[in-house]
């Protein structure tokens, strides 16, 4: 393996169980489109859209937050790279330039010795390990503002430009 | 098939026996009210379908007061009928006893059949077998046609869709496609027996064999769903044109509907051009990167920056080992002991692109061919080159400095996001630009529904004008209003419905073929096979059968129509559709009449009464080209909402047509003002037809007493 693109995306990022429920509250786990989304209350298509916004949330915002070493981790058993594969759903749009993008902030965002990487001196699982606890930093990050929101007001989220607002008023950090 | 002769004997108003000899073509019986006419047709209707009940109500009162009490005679209705050059007589007759005065007992009821050959040989035959063999039931049925009150011959549910089928090459496949299901179901079952012996798939496969009976349960019920829809629409359409004609201005309230019927598009189309999945947008349309440039930035930096020291250190590195010391040497000294830029740079495109143009476009400065910058260039693009070239005779055995070239592969990641930031960048004005058109839509919407309401209050003003009374007006007017809801829900439940079943459809298709699937890895392929080719031979029958039945329908409409037009030449026509309609697994066969793509609930008597006798003529044309034999047309005072000019013009008409006809009609006799005697209009002498009666009651009579009515028939 000599891409480092390639094998951070058959990785599945976690996220804490603290945030559970705003998965089941604000996405649907099987894929919903259409009115069937709008009907089931439902803002995200998938858990991985969610977790894609949150993780962009989190960078734009500079939130930086690991997840503590108590807290129990999870995730939706979905690798990286099936993240908006076309072949499940045939009216939307696929991930791939979006997966290239996060890959990008995660290594200019990411501690990593290049120099030993490439001299074979630093293990390439460590670096991508590394590339992912970035990214679960940020989401977790994304998450909590999220949930900031909505403590703030239960019902911020029903108006259909909310989630984009959110990402909009942070102008170019 | 054609009736040469009726003779009615002793049958109510036709004392002792009365012939009508008919003709081929068309046949005219006048009669006046109460004179016998109708009762000719009813005499004809016993024959056909009569049953053998209360017959003591058929005998004629005058030949019972003249018969002694202990007598009998025979009440008698028959038929001669001449088919393919043979003669049938077929008759069904009673005896009538007088028991005493004005009453008898009833008894031999019989049909009798008599066969003649060609050579004039007669032969007793069963009289009800005779019958349906020369003029079939189904045919008869539609042959007779009673006046206005009795259209409902097309009513009954499954009476067109019967006759259809009669005739239709479908019903041919009735039995294939019954046995091609037997035999598929059988297959399938020996597939699925196959499949399940084989373990490894048995849970998926018990999931999709659940899955796909839910799906069919929940298709079957959104079939029910849109059928009593599409039922309920056609009812509330019928409620809407109701109310419509109590309404005095019904052209201004057909322009106000078609006008609100278009805003109301506008506003759904409007609707529907609004596009507020941001939420979607932020990942499809790639709006989650509106931030995104300078992260791009500082990552180009970092790779760049490492690019740099990996070059440097590597520079060092083959400066430390000696290798080619020389010429690392020469070039350090030309670039002033610098880092050299990789060899790729610029790349080799851009390099013979420069030497092409002997211009330098780092620098800006002519590089004229033989010059030192043209030389420069030239080496630098040779060395490339070179540098392409794997050197096998010089294995480097040493250890590489850098075991891995991650900074390629980043670079290129780099280089190609760099166009990408255009577009970033754009996110903003294209976030902003849809919200304007959203917010301009949104205005306009808004302008077009104050317009519908404004309409709207024009309607209920059109309705207030309306002829029925004051208090009965405000419940039309809140139920039209209500309808028009109703239609507008219904339809859009007809909309979901179907793209509901659509998509049912769809999910069915993908888990039998799932379930297929797993089918052609275990089963044994014999059975596959077999299957296959009773799936096919079963859909094969089954689209032919319907084929055949919509090519039938198709033909008889287009018939119907042609007719149509003929009849009411010079007037509205309006255009018969016959459709055929699955409900709750029957198929029926519903006719109605159209005025530009809507259902006409309420046509005049005329229009109605014309387009059922089209019908019954297109499919008397059918009849013909499937049996390739005319049966006869017996009408009874169809034509009674025509006055006599269209009737004049409506038997000159079906005059031209090739089957036998026979029509009673009230039309063309008049009463003499001075005597009161019946007489015939000088009208009817302009009227083509072949043969002509006058059925009239012998005088004079006493119109209270039933034993003085005789109707004579009078050959005209």
């Amino acid at each position: 393996m000599k891409n480092l693109f390639e094998k951070w995306k058959t990785r599945i990022p976690k996220y804490s169980e603290v945030h559970k429920d705003i998965f089941t509250s604000l996405s649907q786990k099987f894929g919903a489109e259409g009115e069937k989304k709008i009907n089931l209350g439902k803002h995200f298509s998938t858990n991985y859209e969610l977790y894609t916004y949150a993780f962009f949330l989190g960078l734009y915002n500079n939130e930086f937050s690991p997840i503590p070493d108590g807290e129990k981790k999870t995730d939706f058993s979905h690798h990286i790279q099936h993240w908006g594969s076309k072949t499940t759903v045939s009216t939307r749009k696929d991930f791939t330039n979006l997966q290239e993008n996060m890959f990008i902030a995660l290594l200019a965002k990411t501690d990593i010795d290049l120099v030993a990487l490439e001299k074979g001196e630093l293990d390439e699982d460590d670096a991508v390990k590394a590339l992912v606890k970035t990214m679960e930093s940020y989401t977790n990050g994304g998450l909590i503002l999220i949930k900031e929101k909505l403590e703030e007001n239960p019902n911020y989220f029903l108006q259909p430009t909310s989630f984009l607002n959110m990402i909009l008023e942070k102008e170019k950090v | 098939m054609i009736i040469r002769k009726i003779q009615i004997d002793n049958y109510l108003c036709y004392y002792d026996t009365n012939t009508f000899e008919l003709s081929e073509g068309l046949n005219i019986i006048l009669g006046e009210n109460g004179e016998g006419k109708t009762k000719f047709f009813e005499s004809v209707d016993w024959l056909f379908n009569g049953e053998n009940r209360e017959l003591d109500m058929l005998v004629s009162a005058k030949k019972l007061n003249e018969t002694e009490i202990g007598d009998s005679f025979r009440v008698r209705v028959s038929m001669t009928v001449e088919q393919y050059g043979e003669k049938s007589i077929i008759t069904k007759s009673f005896l009538a006893k007088k028991e005493k005065a004005n009453e008898c007992s009833t008894s031999s009821f019989m049909i009798e059949g008599i066969s003649e050959n060609s050579s004039g040989e007669r032969s007793q035959v069963d009289g009800q077998a005779l019958l349906d063999r020369i003029f079939p039931f189904q045919i008869r049925k539609y042959s007779m046609f009673k006046g206005e009150a009795e259209l409902n011959i097309f009513e009954s549910d499954s009476a067109l869709a019967n006759l259809i089928n009669l005739f239709s090459e479908a019903k041919h496949y009735d039995k294939y496609s019954e046995k091609g299901a037997f035999l598929r179901e059988k297959a399938e079952k020996a597939v699925e027996d196959s499949s399940k012996l084989d373990k490894k798939n048995e849970a998926l496969y018990k999931k999709l064999e659940g899955d796909i009976i839910y799906l069919e349960r929940e298709k079957a019920k959104y079939l029910v769903h849109l059928n009593s829809t599409e039922e309920e629409i056609r009812k509330i359409e019928g409620n809407l044109q109701l109310a419509e004609s109590h309404v005095s201005n019904a052209d201004a309230l057909e322009t106000l509907n078609r006008r609100i019927k278009d805003i109301e598009e506008k506003i759904s189309y409007l609707t529907g051009r609004i596009d507020e999945n941001y939420t979607t947008s932020l990942f499809d349309e790639n709006w989650i990167l509106v931030n995104f440039e300078s992260f791009h930035k500082e990552f180009a930096e970092k790779v760049s920056a490492h690019s740099k020291t990996r070059r440097e250190l590597q520079s060092e590195f083959d400066k430390q080992k000696g290798i080619k010391v020389g010429e690392k040497k020469a070039k350090a000294e030309l670039l002033n002991n610098a880092i050299p830029l990789p060899n790729n740079i610029p790349s080799k495109a851009i390099m013979e692109e420069m030497l092409d143009a002997e211009i330098c476009k780092v620098c800006n400065r002519e590089a004229k061919k033989g010059s030192e910058a043209y030389e420069f260039m030239m080496k630098r693009l040779k060395t490339y080159l070179e540098s392409q070239v794997t050197e096998d005779n010089e294995p480097d055995k040493d250890e590489p400095l850098f075991k891995y070239d991650y900074t390629n592969r980043l670079d290129n990641l780099s280089i190609s996001h760099e166009d990408n930031l255009k577009n970033l960048r754009l996110i903003r004005t294209i976030i902003k630009e849809l919200f304007e058109f959203n917010d301009d839509r949104k205005k306009d919407i808004e302008e077009l529904n104050e317009q519908l309401e404004k309409e709207k209050t024009e309607r209920e003003k059109i309705l207030g004008n309306s002829s029925i009374g004051a208090e009965k007006l405000s419940d039309v007017l809140k139920n039209y209003n209500a309808w028009q809801r109703d239609l507008k829900n219904r339809n859009q439940d007809q909309v979901d419905y179907t793209s509901k079943l659509k998509s049912l459809e769809s999910e069915l298709k993908a888990k039998k073929e799932e379930k297929d699937k797993i089918d052609t890895s275990s089963a044994n392929s014999f059975l596959i096979k077999t299957r296959n080719i009773l799936r096919d031979i079963e859909t094969i029958f089954i689209d032919t059968k319907e084929n055949k039945f919509e090519e039938f329908i198709e033909k008889l409409q287009t018939k119907s129509n042609r007719f149509l037009e003929i009849i009411n030449i010079d007037s509205f026509t309006g255009e018969i559709s016959i459709y055929k309609k699955n409900r709750l697994g029957k198929t029926t066969v519903e006719v109605q009449l159209m005025q530009n793509g809507r259902p006409l609930y309420k046509p005049n008597e005329s229009l109605e009464t014309s387009m059922y006798i089209s019908i019954l003529f297109a499919i008397s044309e059918l009849a013909y080209e499937t049996k390739n034999e005319y049966y006869p047309l017996i009408f009874d005072a169809p034509t009674s909402s025509f006055g006599d000019y269209k009737t004049a013009q409506f038997l000159n008409l079906i005059y031209e047509t090739k089957n036998q006809k026979i029509l009673v009609t009230k039309n063309f006799l008049d009463r003499d003002k001075a005597t009161k005697k019946l007489f015939i209009k000088k009208d009817f002498e302009s009227v083509k037809r072949d043969k002509a009666f006058w059925v009239k009651l012998e005088e004079p009579f006493n119109k209270n007493d039933l034993t003085t009515i005789n109707t004579q028939v009078i050959n005209l």
